[in-house]
C-alpha cells in the first residue's frame, strides 16, 4: 500500500480521485506499568506499513533522562521529530537550569508542546514514564494533541484495544466486587507486559517480532529483549 | 510612520566606553526611596521606606513589596511606574513557566528572564532604560534567595545588600552587622536598623514596607507585626 499518494487500500479507493495524506501508520505497541519505586515500560520492536513490514528490530522508547522514558508510536515520521525537537528542549532547559529536568516538568512540557500542534498534530500516541521528585514510579498517557493524564498503567499504539482491557483488570481490578488490586512488583509487572505482548502479537498482524522492556528505578535503568512471533 | 523614525537604540555608547543613559538610570535609582534585603538561615527579608509626600496621601492604598508568586517577593528603590510594569512582567513570566513545566519558577530563572527584559530597554529602538533596581527574594528547594536587578540587565547575587538614597552608608552598615547565623526574626531586626540610619523623622508601621520570604513562601508583615518589631529597636 502506498500511503504517499493514496490513503485507502487498493481495492476500495477510487482510481479517479488523488489525495495525498501526510500522515502514515507505522503500527507498534507501548505499554507501561508503574510501582512504588520503579517504573516498567516496554514497546514491540515491529515497524510497519500497511501489509508490508519495515523493520523487525525498532523500538520505540526513548530515553529522556536518567529518570524519565517516553514511548511513542503511530506516525514515525512524527515519532522521530517530535523526540528530537523534546531532546532539543530538555537541553535548553538543563543549560538555562544547570539541572535535568523532573519527570512532572517534561510532562507538562510535552503537553503544551503537542498543543502548540493542535491544528496540524504530531500523529503519535505517547507515554511519558518516569520517576516522580518523591521516587515513585509515574505514567503519564497523552493522545495526539497533548491531552494527558497520570496513571500508574496504561497501554498505547495500534494494540491498545487488546490490551487496556486486560491490564485494567489485572492491574486495577476495575469494577471487581471483593477483589483488589495488586501490590505492584517487578515480576508481575514484567510477568503482564509480556502477557500482553504475547496476547497482542497474537491478532494485531501490527505487533510482533519483539519486546524491549525498560526497568527505571533509582539505581539506573535495565534493558530486556524477549522474542515474539514474527508472522 | 512615526515609529520608523525610532527603530535605532537611545542608549549609546560614550568615548569612554559607558552607556550614559545607564549611568542615568543609576542615578535615579540612588535618588529613590531607600530599600534592603537580608538573606538569613531560613529565609529572606525586604524592607524600604514608604515615605509620602503629604499627609493626604491614603497611606495603605500604595504597596510597594510586591508578590510574584507564592514564593517570590520582589522591592525597588527608583521610579514607581516603572516598576508596576516589571511586577506585572515578572507575574506573567511566572505564569508561563509554570503553564509549561506545572513547576514554580525557580528564583534565579526568574531573574536571568527578568533582567533579560531589562537589558532589552538598552537595546531596543526608541525606549529608555528601566528607572529602577529590583530586589527580589525567593525560596526554593529548601534555600532562600537574594538578588539585585540593575538597569542594565545585570543581576547579582546578594547576602545583603542596600539600594537607594543612602545606600553606601546602608551597605557598610550591612557589612559591620551580617553574619551567616543570623535566623530570619534577627533579619528583619538588622534591617529596620538598616533603614532607620537614613530616615528621617519618627519610623512607624505607616511609613515602612517589610515583607518576609521562607519556607511557608512569601508574605508582608501586617502593620501589627511591623509595630512588634519597631517596639523592639526603640
Amino acid at each position: 500500500m502506498c500511503s504517499e499518494v493514496q490513503s485507502a487500500q487498493d481495492y476500495m479507493r477510487d482510481p479517479r480521485k488523488h489525495y495525498f495524506s501526510p500522515y502514515m501508520d507505522n503500527g507498534g505497541t507501548t505499554v507501561a506499568i508503574a510501582g512504588e519505586d520503579f517504573v516498567m515500560v516496554a514497546s514491540d520492536t515491529r515497524l510497519s506499513r500497511g501489509f508490508n513490514i519495515l523493520s523487525r528490530e525498532q523500538g520505540k522508547v526513548f530515553n529522556l533522562t536518567p529518570k524519565t522514558m517516553l514511548a511513542s508510536t503511530g506516525c514515525w515520521a512524527d515519532v522521530l521529530t517530535l523526540n528530537k525537537v523534546l531532546q532539543a528542549r530538555l537541553m535548553m532547559y538543563s543549560h538555562e537550569h544547570h539541572d535535568t529536568m523532573s519527570t512532572t516538568a517534561v510532562a507538562q512540557l510535552l503537553s503544551t508542546m503537542l498543543y502548540w500542534r493542535r491544528f496540524f498534530p504530531y500523529y503519535v500516541s505517547n507515554m511519558l514514564v518516569g520517576l516522580d521528585e518523591s521516587g515513585k514510579g509515574v505514567v503519564y498517557h497523552y493522545d495526539p494533541v497533548g491531552h494527558m493524564e497520570k496513571l500508574t498503567f496504561s497501554a498505547a499504539g495500534a494494540s491498545v484495544s487488546l490490551i487496556q482491557p486486560f491490564l485494567d483488570n489485572q492491574v486495577g481490578a476495575f469494577n471487581m466486587e471483593g477483589v483488589d488490586p495488586p501490590k505492584m512488583t517487578k515480576e508481575l509487572a514484567r510477568q503482564l507486559i509480556h502477557d500482553s505482548f504475547v496476547s497482542a502479537a497474537e491478532r494485531d498482524i501490527n505487533t510482533g517480532d519483539g519486546i524491549i522492556i525498560y526497568t527505571i528505578t533509582k539505581d539506573g535503568t535495565a534493558e530486556e529483549k524477549i522474542k515474539l512471533r514474527m508472522d | 510612520m512615526a515609529t520608523e523614525r525610532y527603530s535605532f537604540s537611545l542608549t549609546t555608547f560614550s568615548p569612554s566606553g559607558k552607556l550614559v543613559q545607564i549611568e542615568y538610570a543609576l542615578a535615579a535609582v540612588a535618588a529613590g526611596a531607600p530599600a534592603v534585603g537580608i538573606k538569613a538561615k531560613d529565609g529572606v527579608v525586604l524592607a524600604t521606606e514608604k515615605k509620602h509626600k503629604s499627609i493626604l496621601v491614603e497611606e495603605h492604598s500604595i504597596i510597594k513589596v510586591e508578590m510574584i508568586t507564592d514564593h517570590i517577593g520582589m522591592v525597588y528603590s527608583g521610579m514607581g511606574p516603572d516598576y508596576r510594569l516589571l511586577v506585572r512582567q515578572a507575574r506573567k513570566v511566572a505564569q508561563q513557566y509554570y503553564r509549561t513545566y506545572l513547576e514554580p519558577i525557580p528564583t534565579p530563572q526568574l531573574v536571568q528572564r527578568l533582567a533579560a527584559i531589562m537589558q532589552e530597554y538598552t537595546q531596543s529602538g526608541g525606549v529608555r532604560p528601566f528607572g529602577v533596581s529590583l530586589l527580589i527574594c525567593g525560596w526554593d528547594l529548601d534555600r532562600p534567595y537574594l538578588f539585585q536587578c540593575d538597569p542594565s540587565g545585570a543581576y547579582f547575587p546578594w547576602k545583603a545588600t542596600a539600594m537607594g538614597k543612602n545606600f553606601i552608608n546602608g551597605k557598610t552598615f550591612l557589612e559591620k552587622r551580617y553574619n551567616e547565623d543570623l535566623e530570619l526574626d534577627d533579619a528583619v531586626h538588622t534591617a529596620i536598623l538598616t533603614l532607620k540610619e537614613s530616615f528621617e523623622g519618627q519610623m512607624s508601621s505607616d511609613n515602612i514596607e517589610i515583607g518576609i520570604c521562607n519556607s511557608q513562601g512569601f508574605r508582608r508583615l501586617t502593620p501589627a507585626e511591623v509595630q512588634d518589631y519597631l517596639a523592639n529597636i526603640a
